[in-house]
């Protein structure tokens, strides 16, 4: 009896596997990949951001971004501190990711010393001048999207699941972004932003990926290149550090004021 | 004014000595500054219609203790053409931090703002304006200060002793952007002048998207009242010994930046006068009896100043990357025409803030304050950009159209002018 009725479990399972629509599927792998980016505790890492305009000119920023895990529900925290350009050296910002309100920002310009709240609405702007928008910046939440897998696909070699997310934010500058995530390790290695008309914006380009404490996957250059204005972005990443004991009260809005 | 700030920076660098191990940057900012005036001076003096100035602030800083101590020095100086009393030095920064798991401290010449609103910046105390360096007020004084924070579950604690008092600079009287007068020494409420020890507080704290503070301020006005010596013809600042309450709210909603922030305001004096006995309801301060000459003052009663307002900011118009704000503040006084020289009394803002969202972070704000009662108005036009990294450009221009010769800004009729900033970051 209870072989019985473990076999029909299975077999229940099975099913629903086989049943499991496109949603579901895509919703199980954006679960996947944020479980296995669990646990990192806290981070450091140089970022060089290039900006690169339609004749090929550059310009450039340096900037230092610290990272503090969300415990128990929580999103992540993060504070982002810029060394160049030199009149902009000492500009600080925090964000606190929310799964499902908006993100809560604040921005410290240190010749005033003042910190300013910054309007969750201008997520879809730009950041600091660049093809990134405030959104793609900000940290990952799995509730931020409602998904939908595509298809299987292989690109650079690589198998990959090709999921469909829709933004659940009404003030996302995005109508769906179509990702490509390797099935081996669950890297994002492109993203298609399609805009509020639907048509396709931009395409992210993450590459150099590199495992950290054996576990975590991060890479060391992401391309942001913008189809219709021919600009694109470079994001340079060095130096990065895990559980590096990161504490709360560096990430509070005094903080910001402290940063260096 | 160079001599008082020499013990301090002689401290400081021996304090720095201490954390010779730790590695030490210095930052340099060198300002090149030139301003054009439509029109000759109203008032007499020297008619000189453009003016060079050179600034140069430097920073230099270091942490030890596993950053969880540090010691900033920011001194800064400039050299102006035209204004002796604009030519002038100050410690910015000279401040000892140390940070523990209960408190932070921070001890020497610092700099701290409070405030949420654009158009005035009544809540903010601790700091003195370097009025020769602009007119907004924005530009402040390093003021010596032990501060210390307590950051707790409900909220930010910050406590202040203020054991100096710093003048407000004012520009001379034969320079631009001055109403012409002379200043005599000031005049302290208090018997300890400058050396009195002010005392603030102040808790914020935020829920959502609701951040509000609340403040304390006890001692010297930073604001002084400008008194009239009918002898000389000259003026003084005449500094009361004052209690303000200060209260601050901002609440963002989708687009909108709502603001508030208001002042009350205890023993602020409204005029002083030295001469004869006018025979006006005044009080005499310094009577000697058969003197022709003693220095008679009003004070105020209880009086609250607020701004509020709200900026709405549209991301992205036109299908372009530029950012759109509206700014639309109300400033109120409730000493009306009796409020303090440069006050607003029933002021409005509007202002547009553009920015371009580029790659040389180009922005642009113009506004206009226009008094609904006198019919004055002034207008203001801020524009910045970085013209590669390491040199950056901003441009200003004021427009001063007084309505009547009964307002403040008359003095100020004939002083409309272009400013174009460099600044090289070294």
């Amino acid at each position: 009896m209870k072989k019985l009725l473990t076999s029909a479990l299975l077999m229940a399972m099975a099913v629903s596997s086989w049943a499991q629509t496109p949603e579901e599927k895509g919703l199980e792998i954006a679960v996947e990949g944020d479980k296995r980016s669990e646990g990192y505790g806290d981070s450091k890492v140089k970022l060089k951001m290039v900006l690169i305009d339609k004749k090929g000119r550059q310009s450039s920023r340096d900037m230092r971004v610290k990272g503090l895990e969300g415990k128990s529900g929580e999103g992540d925290k993060s504070l982002m501190i810029f060394d160049t350009p030199k009149d902009q050296k000492g500009v600080a910002m925090l964000t606190f990711t929310h799964k499902v309100k908006s993100d809560d920002q604040w921005l410290f310009l240190p010749a005033l010393k003042r910190v300013k709240k910054i309007s969750s609405r201008n997520k879809s702007g730009p950041f600091v001048g660049s093809e990134f928008a405030f959104e793609d910046i900000s940290s990952q939440e799995v509730e931020k999207y409602t998904y939908k897998y595509l298809r299987d696909e292989t690109i650079n070699g690589m198998d990959c699941f090709v999921v469909e997310n829709i933004p659940t934010d009404k003030y996302s500058g995005y109508t769906k972004q179509i990702v490509w995530i390797d099935k081996a390790e669950y890297r994002a290695l492109k993203i298609e932003f399609y805009d509020r008309k639907k048509s396709h914006l931009k395409t992210l380009e993450s590459q150099e990926y590199k495992q950290y404490l054996g576990k975590f996957w991060r890479p060391g250059l992401m391309v942001m290149t913008n189809h219709q204005t021919g600009k694109s972005t470079r994001l340079v990443y060095e130096d990065y550090a895990f559980n590096v004991g990161l504490k709360e009260k560096e990430f509070t809005k005094n903080s910001l004021k402290r940063a260096r | 004014m160079m001599k008082k700030l020499t013990a301090p920076l002689v401290a400081g660098l021996a304090f720095m000595s201490l954390g010779a191990k730790a590695e030490v940057s210095v930052d340099a900012q060198l300002d090149y500054e030139v301003s054009a005036y439509a029109n000759d001076r109203a008032t007499p003096g020297v008619d000189q219609r453009i003016n060079n100035s050179l600034s140069l602030e430097l920073e230099v800083f270091t942490a030890w203790d596993n950053d969880a101590q540090s010691i900033t020095f920011k001194p800064f100086f400039r050299q102006d053409e035209m204004d002796d009393e604009r030519s002038h030095g100050d410690i910015r920064e000279l401040i000892w931090n140390k940070l523990t798991d209960d408190y932070e401290l921070k001890l020497g010449i610092g700099k701290v703002f409070w405030g949420v609103t654009e158009s005035a910046h009544l809540v903010d105390i601790v700091n003195q304006s370097d009025s020769v360096e602009s007119i907004d007020g924005e530009q402040k004084l390093g003021q010596p200060m032990v501060q210390v924070l307590l950051e707790r579950e409900w909220g930010n604690l910050d406590l202040f002793v203020l054991p100096y008092f710093r003048e407000r600079t004012f520009a001379g009287s034969d320079a631009r952007l001055s109403p012409g007068a002379n200043y005599q020494d000031a005049i302290y409420e208090s018997s300890d002048e400058e050396n009195n020890v002010d005392l603030a507080v102040r808790w914020s704290h935020y829920w959502d998207e609701l951040e509000y503070a609340v403040s304390v301020f006890h001692g010297t006005s930073r604001e002084p009242t400008l008194g009239r010596d009918f002898t000389t013809g000259e003026f003084f600042p005449y500094y009361s010994e004052i209690t303000q309450l200060g209260v601050e709210l901002q609440y963002l909603n989708e687009g909108w930046a709502w603001k508030f922030e208001g002042v009350a305001r205890d023993g602020m004096l409204e005029s002083a006068y030295f001469g004869q006995d006018l025979g006006l309801d005044v009080d005499c301060l310094t009577c000697v009896a058969g003197s022709p000459l003693n220095l008679y003052v009003a004070t105020a009663d209880h009086y609250f100043a607020t701004a509020a307002g709200f900026e709405y900011t549209q991301v992205g118009i036109w299908e372009t990357r530029i950012d759109l704000g509206w700014v639309a503040e109300h400033i109120y006084d409730s000493r009306q025409e009796k409020a303090s020289f440069g006050a607003f009394e029933h002021d409005v803002l509007l202002a547009t803030r553009w920015a371009a969202n580029d790659d040389a972070d180009s922005t642009l704000l113009v506004g206009v304050v226009y008094d609904y009662e006198y019919e004055d108005y002034s207008v203001s036009i801020e524009g910045n950009t970085r013209l590669f990294d390491g040199l950056s450009m901003a441009v200003e221009a004021r427009v001063f159209a007084p309505a009547s010769d009964d307002v403040a800004q008359y003095g100020f009729r004939d002083e409309d002018f272009v400013k174009l900033t460099l600044s090289y970051y070294l």
